[in-house]
């Protein structure tokens, strides 16, 4: 108790009349040694209960000294009575202290209560909220697995072969028995690498015998066209005897379908064609050891209306102006817009350059493929031969601007023999024809017509001395023949060395280079633009090897300056980028895929080809030593 | 007076020099900063070039904002190849590789946009409306440059991987992080890839096969994870050597070892060449007037794209066939994957972007003849400068903001 007593001494501060009595000792409340008085830390330490009685009590005791205080106040007494008086209304005080404060304890614990009941509550919502995100969780997760469980893979339908075959079948680095066997998913996984494995091999045997189908069937259709060549090999040789028989009078009964086109031919076509294909049968009978052979050097072919060819043959009069509307004339249209003297001789000279309705087609088969195609035409009334030619390749050519008219129509078969143009007619005569309906020379028409060279000429048997302008020619058999076998190779030369020629043309490489020059050159260095024609144009757009070069002889023009003042620039800068192109020509990676020597061969010193992310060549050129590096 | 002005000042040696470096100039690489702020990029002279993303990209971007912050004279040959850690700016091309602190040159950035900023305002009030002012802020403009390229920046320090001897340096085309080694791979000239520690700054080890110059690496989560594409046609797969089965499931290779054996240089010294794809003896793909060389390359778990004079092709790495061919004509030098899509770029103007079944979905036209790099700005600190920059044959760079079209180009 004392020590209980020397606390209650504190908290003076409020309670400064002390009231020591005897109904004040619950205050044994502050065990703690805290320095302040805490009306709030009291109420924890005070039993509720006890300040209940404590109330009970202080409320009876104010009852009583009241009823004290009115019964000495009625029975009125004065002195005594005052100081009892007095004496009871301390004593009621102290008590009015004492339920004042109780009643503050009171609030205190209700404001406690309040408070504890209210965090109980949060707590509770808090919980709440953290069940339903549990439970939102819970069921989000559930979805998901029932969609992963759901989920449908490709592999489900593919059917794979049985467990027990897998283990069997499959290559160990497959199957991987030590770690399969127990994970299904690599399980799985090596069975569909199994599966695409067979799958592949499957695929590839298939191809095979695709292939091999193909190569029977390939087979089977080589087989056929040799059957069915031996026909036309038989009706050729039966071609090849029709001169003989038409000497000896024999009518052959069977004569061949073209031989009845070919006896509508006029004589020196007929001539052609006869010694012609004599020639191709002589050739491939001499050159092909091997039977089978059905691309003949040489083929003869008819071309054109046989019914025009009779019925200008029957009525030599009315054929001229039946024939008029014929393709002759229709070639000839493009001629009216020359200025011509009237249409009376504009017609004239329509009908003098008349062609006859058939001619003859050869075609001149090269060893790599190329063909030259030929086609005769006879222009009746000027009596000569006029030829077209053509050129067809095996492969595509690329035409350069350089190739130019290599191949064109016009001049492949220009001087075959010396001086032989085929741009002047060969028939003396003809000058006189011409004189008459006012053509000058036959040039102008040369591109309709075909060429009337010399040795289209002799083909034909005809033969046109040069000294008896009147003579009347005949078609002479022995003259063609003897003409045939030189001319054909002649052709023949002609035509490879051409393709060949044609060939280098389209392989040059050609830089061209459009210079910009500032009116303040050379303080001012010109700027240089770039295209390469080789292989495709090239130019900084599409080769960065194009845009180094110019980058060489732009940017570092200074090294390209000379001595001072530096006016060889542009001599330089040019000198420089021939050395450029070298380089790249000679550096150009070679396609493996096609066949044949490097077109460039490397001639100049690098260390590598190429560098960098760019893939440039080494256009830096390293003085002393001779090299080329990269710069 | 305005003629008479331009009469007055030729056109210096100087500035027709540059004009004309301009002219053939060639940006091969790109790197984005660690804040994504900025975007470096680095050219066929050696300089590299700071442009500023998002000056570039705010409401209120001048001209002069698609110039960059700073140039620097980096290296004496081409910068074929630049990344960025976390700190430092790494370049290589000429056979060394060279680091910069972006700290620094960030610094070097804002003092030099303090000045600019300052002459600005004071040349302001004082603009009088006629020629001369023009030239005026022409020439200081040109005197500030000059002075920008001749101050530089010093590297922090530089490295060249222990090479043979042999008459010309062979070049560094690409380099590649190794996160969570703290490696740099090296590779390109001498055929060779070499793996540099950043911590220490010493050259580990190196691996061969190649036969001619490499052109192009990638890293790939899981093993084998080193890719390397090069001159002499072959893709090669280089790592720990544990096949198909055995040690998948995302993980294993050099930083699975560690743990447990401890020393890491022991067992990234048995790193080796576990798959070689010589993509030129595919015909599906083979493309030989074009030559055999593998230009660009880009991995994705399962999945490899590469390119070059061989077609753009989809590889499935694990059976190692092709899968996709990319209808492309023209020879491809970078490519990426994006989301679900495959983004590439090469000889031609587009950035091309195809699905990967092979349809071709979209080409977007930029302003460069020829395209060597993209760059996809993905750092998650700057979500404002998510762009898609490529650069190539020309000077300038240029700034995709979305896939569908180019906003505007950088310019050096």
């Amino acid at each position: 108790m004392s020590s209980e007593s020397s606390k209650k001494r504190k908290p003076k501060v409020i309670r400064s009349d002390g009231a020591p009595a005897e109904g004040k000792r619950t205050r044994s409340d502050t065990e703690q040694e805290g320095k302040y008085y805490s009306e709030e830390a009291e109420v924890d330490l005070r039993d509720p209960g006890r300040d209940y009685e404590l109330y009970k009590y202080t409320c009876q005791e104010l009852q009583r000294l009241m009823a004290e205080i009115q019964d000495l106040k009625s029975r009125g007494g004065k002195d005594a009575q005052a100081v009892e008086i007095e004496d009871r209304r301390i004593q009621s005080c102290v008590h009015f202290m004492t339920l004042k404060k109780l009643n503050r304890l009171a609030h205190i614990r209700l404001k406690k209560g309040r408070d504890q009941t209210h965090e109980a509550k949060q707590k509770v919502d808090a919980y709440h909220l953290q069940l339903q995100n549990l439970l939102y969780e819970v069921m989000h997760l559930q979805k998901e697995i029932t969609k992963c469980l759901e989920f449908k893979s490709k592999h489900e339908e593919i059917d794979l072969v049985s467990l027990e075959e897998f283990y069997k079948e499959a290559p160990p680095d497959i199957s991987k028995a030590e770690v399969t066997m127990g994970d299904p998913h690599q399980q799985t996984l090596a069975r569909l690498d199994w599966e695409l494995e067979q799958r592949k091999r499957l695929a590839e045997k298939y191809r095979e015998c695709l292939s091999n189908k193909e190569k029977i069937l390939k087979e089977i259709e080589v087989k056929k066209e040799y059957l069915s060549s031996l026909q036309p090999r038989l009706n050729s040789i039966m071609q090849a005897s029709l001169p003989v028989q038409e000497y000896l009078f024999m009518p052959f009964d069977q004569a061949h379908k073209q031989y009845e086109t070919a006896r509508h031919l006029p004589p020196p076509l007929y001539v052609l064609f006869v010694q012609a294909t004599a020639y191709g049968q002589a050739c491939a009978h001499r050159k092909s050891s091997q039977p089978p052979r059905q691309d003949k050097m040489l083929s003869v072919a008819i071309e054109g209306s046989v019914d025009e060819a009779k019925a200008l043959f029957k009525p030599p009069e009315d054929s001229q102006d039946d024939e008029s509307d014929s393709d002759a004339e229709e070639e000839q249209t493009t001629k009216r817009r020359r200025p011509t003297l009237g249409v009376q001789l504009d017609d004239k000279r329509k009908e003098m350059l008349k062609r006859h309705p058939l001619s003859v087609l050869l075609d001149l088969k090269c060893k790599d493929d190329s063909v030259l195609h030929l086609t005769f035409y006879y222009l009746m009334n000027l009596n000569i031969m006029t030829v077209k030619a053509r050129v067809t390749t095996a492969t595509e050519l690329i035409t350069p601007i350089s190739a130019g008219d290599l191949l064109s129509p016009d001049s492949v078969l220009s001087c075959l023999y010396p001086g032989d143009h085929g741009k002047k007619t060969p028939n003396p005569a003809n000058q006189y024809q011409f004189d008459k309906v006012g053509i000058l020379t036959l040039r102008d028409y040369v591109l309709d017509l075909g060429h009337p060279y010399l040795w289209v000429q002799k083909l034909g048997g005809l033969h046109f001395p040069k000294e008896q302008p009147q003579h009347t020619v005949i078609t002479d058999h022995s003259l063609s023949a003897s003409h045939m076998e030189t001319t054909m190779k002649l052709l023949k030369t002609r035509v490879q060395s051409r393709l060949a020629l044609h060939k280098q043309f389209a392989s040059l490489a050609k830089l061209q280079a459009a210079v910009v020059l500032n009116p303040g050159y050379s303080s001012i260095p010109p700027i240089f633009q770039l295209c390469l024609n080789w292989k495709g144009e090239k130019t900084n757009n599409n080769d960065d090897n194009i845009r180094a070069m110019e980058s060489e002889v732009n940017v570092c023009y200074k090294e390209l300056c000379g001595p001072r003042p530096g006016h060889q620039l542009l001599t330089n800068q040019l000198q420089r980028l021939c050395v450029l192109l070298d380089v790249y020509l000679e550096t150009e990676s070679h396609d493996d895929s096609v066949e044949g020597p490097k077109e460039f061969p490397q001639e100049k010193m690098c260390l590598r080809l190429f560098r960098g992310p760019s893939r440039i060549k080494p256009f830096k050129y390293n003085h002393p030593q001779g090299f080329f590096s990269h710069r | 007076m305005e003629r008479a002005a331009q009469q007055a000042v030729p056109l210096g040696q100087m500035e027709v020099f540059q004009a004309l470096q301009r002219l053939h100039m060639t940006i091969f690489s790109q790197s984005v900063s660690p804040c994504g702020k900025f975007l470096a990029a680095g050219n066929n002279y050696g300089q590299i070039a700071i442009f500023s993303l998002s000056a570039a990209l705010s409401s209120e971007a001048k001209e002069e904002s698609k110039k960059p912050m700073v140039t620097f004279q980096a290296h004496d040959g081409p910068v074929y190849s630049m990344v960025s850690t976390d700190r430092h700016l790494l370049s290589a091309g000429d056979g060394e590789v060279k680091a910069w602190l972006w700290a620094e040159i960030l610094k070097k950035v804002s003092v030099e946009l303090g000045e600019g900023r300052g002459t600005q305002t004071q040349r302001e009030p004082l603009r009088p409306p006629s020629a001369w002012g023009h030239r005026e802020s022409y020439d200081s403009a040109i005197i500030q440059q000059a002075f920008l390229s001749m101050k530089g920046c010093k590297e922090l320090w530089r490295r060249q991987p222990p090479y043979r001897t042999s008459l010309e340096v062979p070049e560094i085309n690409a380099l590649l992080l190794v996160p969570k080694e703290n490696l740099l791979i090296l590779a390109g000239g001498d055929c060779q890839l070499h793996a540099m520690d950043l911590e220490t700054g010493t050259f580990m080890w190196a691996l061969r096969g190649h036969t001619d110059y490499i052109h192009c690496l990638a890293l790939r989560e899981r093993s084998p994870e080193v890719l390397s594409g090069g001159e002499d046609g072959a893709v090669r797969l280089w790592g720990k050597e544990c096949r198909i089965g055995g040690k998948t499931g995302g993980k294993g290779g050099w930083g699975e070892e560690d743990a447990s054996h401890g020393s890491s240089s022991a067992d990234l010294r048995t790193a080796k060449e576990v798959q070689t794809i010589e993509v030129y003896k595919h015909e599906e793909c083979s493309r030989p007037h074009n030559g055999r060389w593998i230009g660009c390359l880009a991995t994705d778990s399962d999945w490899m794209v590469c390119g070059g004079g061989p077609a753009l092709t989809l590889w499935h790495l694990r059976s190692s066939t092709p899968t996709t061919v990319f209808p492309m004509r023209a020879p491809q030098k970078h490519v990426t994957f994006y989301q679900d899509l495959i983004l590439s770029a090469g000889q031609g103007r587009c950035v091309n972007q195809w699905q990967l079944s092979g349809e071709l979905k979209a080409q977007v036209p930029g302003s460069s003849p020829g395209l060597l790099s993209l760059s996809l700005n993905q750092q998650p600190a700057a979500p404002e400068c998510k762009v898609l920059t490529a650069a190539g044959n020309s000077c300038r760079v240029d700034v995709f903001t979305n896939l569908g079209y180019r906003a505007f180009s950088l310019s050096f």
